[in-house]
């Protein structure tokens, strides 16, 4: 007894050890996380030839780490240590003012950028009768430079994106976004701790679009809008910051009378239940699919006896500006090229279009490799 | 395995200590060595047969050595085995691919490589089982007959696969029998839980800016930003490396061995000579030990001498990894070594604050050369170094890393022990700092976003 109270530190420590992976081996496995927005690792099932061809551990090692015992609580303990260290910045995202997340983005793939900018050139050759416009959607530190930490280095998407414009084939009509989300800045035009614009954001940048082709675009307060609290977006997934404020994401209850995901209807714009978990934003046109598609009387063109179409061909920020879309066309067509499950020549074979719209974000269209299907 | 993993702390490292110690004295190296080889054959099994070859030649070797010992020709027959053994399997894994790719571009051949992964810490148990060889040849031991305690020396998982390079003789006793107590135990636990903290609360989090630096690219940085730069990596290796010398060293005690120390606060050092009696301790003393030595040491003519030093301070970095900017930065030691022992030594032993700042620009050059293995990066790195170039990047990293390299500082000089002794008066206060680190290590590794492992290379 004498002894156990002389070196405390022994008993303590390795009743902790041994405790800890006793509980750990005791507890109930979960598939998702919550909190950092994606798949936990399984078990690993244990075969003697992924043994021998070193694919088991790593797996396991992932596995044990994925389904510690208080994951969250240690990640979370991790972020309070991080900011006793005065840290602005984990896992790749910078902690801006005002409760901003900014990506740490020092180097675009300008090689990526030029391949995709020849894709969309290739896809303008090959079908002339086209109408085409391109928008290149900046980042939210281009919008609010003054609140990303000082030296942070930051790629210029301004020159870079008059680059990509510059490059395309002069048939293509450009989008210059910068320049109107930068007129509405005091507005909350970008969510803090997600990367993608908000509602509003995407709505100015709807405005834009219509503003350049002449059209009046729909007033928001002729549309009802709900408020969704506590969004924790895909940066906070990143940083995991303990203290982060939240978002509000908004979106409108636009009348439709038909949405179909690759033909399959669905109902209604928004996957409502998506609201109550985590990826909030996954809600808008119910995440990322192929061929979407947007039927409304929406229109405030309407001309009779014609029905006015538009392809939207976007990456997940096209997902809440295309329905604004239905004031302007009859058939909004959204198309994500990452999930399209036929080729884009089989599918311009069967439908025709007014006019298309590609509208990505900078950094996704500086990473993205799905551009190449444009020209199958 | 890595020391610095949850698996390791909550799965191999309670089950082996805990069938260790309710093993009977007899089986206790039989349970090392099994758990040992279990830990060097997760994540690369197709290693497992090297290590035990290795074992099983220097075992035999070096009992034929001492039942012939009359015999001078058996002898040498044998250590030469051990010699070609042990160090054709260090050459074949880990130069091949350097020599082979020299000779090609030398000669214009078209000879191919070897796809391989260095076997994990192959650098250290070659050098390992090699001087227990070169001991029992030269009488300074006697061989060990049991293969058991031989086999437990080899594998002894704490200092596998980073060091510190125990020769047989700092634990030959301890081998046979050993007394453990829970004084050593909870010494070793302290040392264990600070080696942790060191690698992955110091190392990881500084580490995390030189990569961030080499991700820039070293053209686009400021001169500012480079020297940051290279500070955070002279950081990063001094406590990744020091770090795992002391994990290894607090496991031995817990499992009752007493390892070599192997660092010594080496940024403290007025001259490149003594910075080397202070950083990577066995190693150096092994060069000596079975290099120097052998070659003559000190007790030849000078140029002799000289040629001596420039042959171990080649090879020292070419153990470091095989690749001409090792070779590079071991000679750009031994240039130092022989200027101080030409009389600047004395010189720098008197002077306060010039011998140190000599010591710190020179040392940083010196991680510069070793951090960057390709020569024409080196050459950008360097002109950023030397030919200002402004900018404002060092702002933004200056201010994420600032209160990280204070605490590495800190941490860095002796200040840090004589703040311990301080602690350690108050028992609450010292398991309640032990505590503190052990928990705060655990979270890093939890959210492990950086968290790299140095010494493949090794």
């Amino acid at each position: 007894m004498k002894k156990i109270l002389k070196y405390p530190a022994v008993w303590l420590f390795f009743l902790f050890l041994f405790g800890y992976m006793v509980l750990d081996m005791s507890q109930y496995h979960k598939t998702f996380s919550e909190l950092e927005n994606r798949e936990l690792a399984k078990r690993p099932t244990f075969t003697l030839s992924s043994f021998y061809n070193n694919q088991f551990s790593p797996k396991y090692e992932s596995y044990i780490n994925d389904q510690f015992v208080f994951r969250d609580q240690w990640i979370s303990l991790k972020s309070r240590a991080e900011s006793l260290l005065g840290k602005i910045e984990n896992n790749g995202i910078m902690y801006g003012k005002d409760g901003y997340m900014f990506q740490h983005y020092t180097t675009a793939d300008t090689q990526r950028i030029q391949t995709n900018t020849t894709y969309i050139n290739e896809f303008v050759q090959m079908y002339p009768q086209l109408n085409i416009t391109v928008g290149i959607i900046p980042n939210s530190y281009m919008i609010y430079p003054e609140k990303v930490p000082l030296g942070a280095g930051q790629v210029d998407q301004t020159q870079l994106t008059d680059e990509i414009y510059q490059a395309l084939d002069p048939s293509v009509k450009t989008l210059d976004f910068l320049t109107p989300l930068k007129a509405k800045k005091q507005e909350y035009i970008f969510y803090r701790t997600d990367h993608h614009w908000t509602t509003l954001g995407a709505y100015y940048g709807y405005s834009y679009f219509c503003e350049q082709n002449g059209w009046e675009p729909v007033a928001l307060d002729t549309i009802g809008k709900t408020e969704v609290e506590g969004f924790y977006g895909t940066y906070f997934s990143k940083t995991k910051l303990y203290n982060a404020v939240p978002d509000t994401l908004t979106y409108y209850q636009i009348p439709v009378d038909e949405v179909s995901i690759d033909g399959e209807p669905v109902d209604g714009l928004y996957d409502k239940e998506q609201f109550s978990k985590r990826d909030k934003y996954a809600a808008f046109l119910w995440g990322n699919h192929g061929i979407t598609l947007i039927k409304s009387q929406n229109n405030l063109r309407k001309e009779e006896g014609k029905t006015s179409r538009i392809l939207v061909i976007k990456d997940s920020y096209g997902n809440s500006f295309a329905p604004f879309l239905t004031y302007q066309y009859d058939e909004v067509y959204v198309l994500d090229l990452r999930a399209i499950p036929m080729k884009m020549s089989e599918f311009l074979a069967e439908n025709t279009f007014d006019d298309v719209l590609i509208l990505y974000n900078f950094m996704n269209f500086s990473t993205d490799t799905n551009l190449a299907k444009l020209r199958y | 395995m890595v020391f610095s993993s949850i698996i390791f702390l909550f799965r191999f490292l309670p089950i082996t200590l805990f069938v260790y110690y309710i093993a009977p004295n007899r089986l206790k190296n039989a349970v090392l060595v099994v758990c040992s080889l279990f830990f060097y054959s997760w994540g690369e099994v197709k290693y497992f047969p090297i290590m035990i070859a290795s074992i099983l030649v220097d075992y035999i070797v070096s009992l034929v050595i001492e039942k012939n010992r009359g015999t001078k020709w058996i002898c040498r027959l044998c250590m030469g085995i051990s010699l070609f053994f042990n160090l054709g399997m260090l050459f074949f894994f880990k130069y091949t691919n350097f020599f082979v790719e020299n000779i090609n571009a030398l000669t214009g051949a078209h000879l191919s490589g070897i796809q391989l992964t260095l076997p994990l810490g192959i650098s250290f148990y070659t050098f390992q089982t090699l001087s227990y060889t070169i001991d029992v040849y030269r009488g300074k031991t006697v061989a060990e007959r049991n293969i058991v305690n031989f086999a437990a020396f080899v594998t002894l998982f704490p200092q596998l696969i980073a060091g510190p390079i125990v020769k047989y003789t700092d634990v030959s006793r301890e081998l046979r029998s050993r007394k453990m107590n829970l004084g050593q135990i909870n010494d070793g636990i302290a040392l264990f839980i600070f080696g942790l903290g060191k690698k992955v609360l110091i190392a990881n989090n500084i580490g995390s800016l030189w990569d961030q630096v080499q991700e820039l690219g070293f053209a686009n940085i400021s001169t500012p930003l480079a020297w940051l730069g290279i500070l955070a990596y002279a950081f990063q290796i001094y406590f990744d490396f020091s770090g795992y010398s002391l994990m290894a060293i607090g496991m031995g005690k817990m499992l009752g061995f007493e390892f070599p120390q192997n660092f010594n606060y080496p940024y403290i050092s007025k001259s490149m000579t003594e910075f080397w009696r202070r950083w990577h301790i066995t190693l150096g003393s092994w060069f000596r030990e079975y290099v120097y030595i052998p070659l003559g040491g000190n007790r030849v003519s000078k140029p002799r001498m000289y040629w001596n030093i420039f042959i171990v301070w080649a090879a020292t970095g070419f153990w470091h990894g095989a690749s001409w900017n090792f070779i590079l930065w071991g000679l750009f030691f031994f240039v130092f070594l022989v200027i101080e022992k030409m009389g600047l030594l004395s010189h720098l032993e008197k002077s306060k604050v010039w011998s140190h700042i000599y010591v710190c620009f020179f040392l940083l050059l010196s991680w510069a050369l070793f951090a960057i293995t390709d020569f024409s990066q080196l050459g950008v790195f360097l002109q950023k170094l030397f030919s200002f170039s402004g900018g404002i990047d060092w702002i933004y990293y200056l201010r994420n890393y600032l209160i990280t390299f204070v605490l590495a500082a800190f941490c860095s000089v002796p200040l840090v022990e004589k703040f311990y002794h301080q602690v350690k008066k108050v028992p609450v206060v010292h398991l309640l700092l032990l505590g503190v680190i052990l928990i705060a290590s655990v979270a890093y590794l939890v959210d492990a976003t950086y968290n790299p492992f140095l010494y493949f290379r090794f």
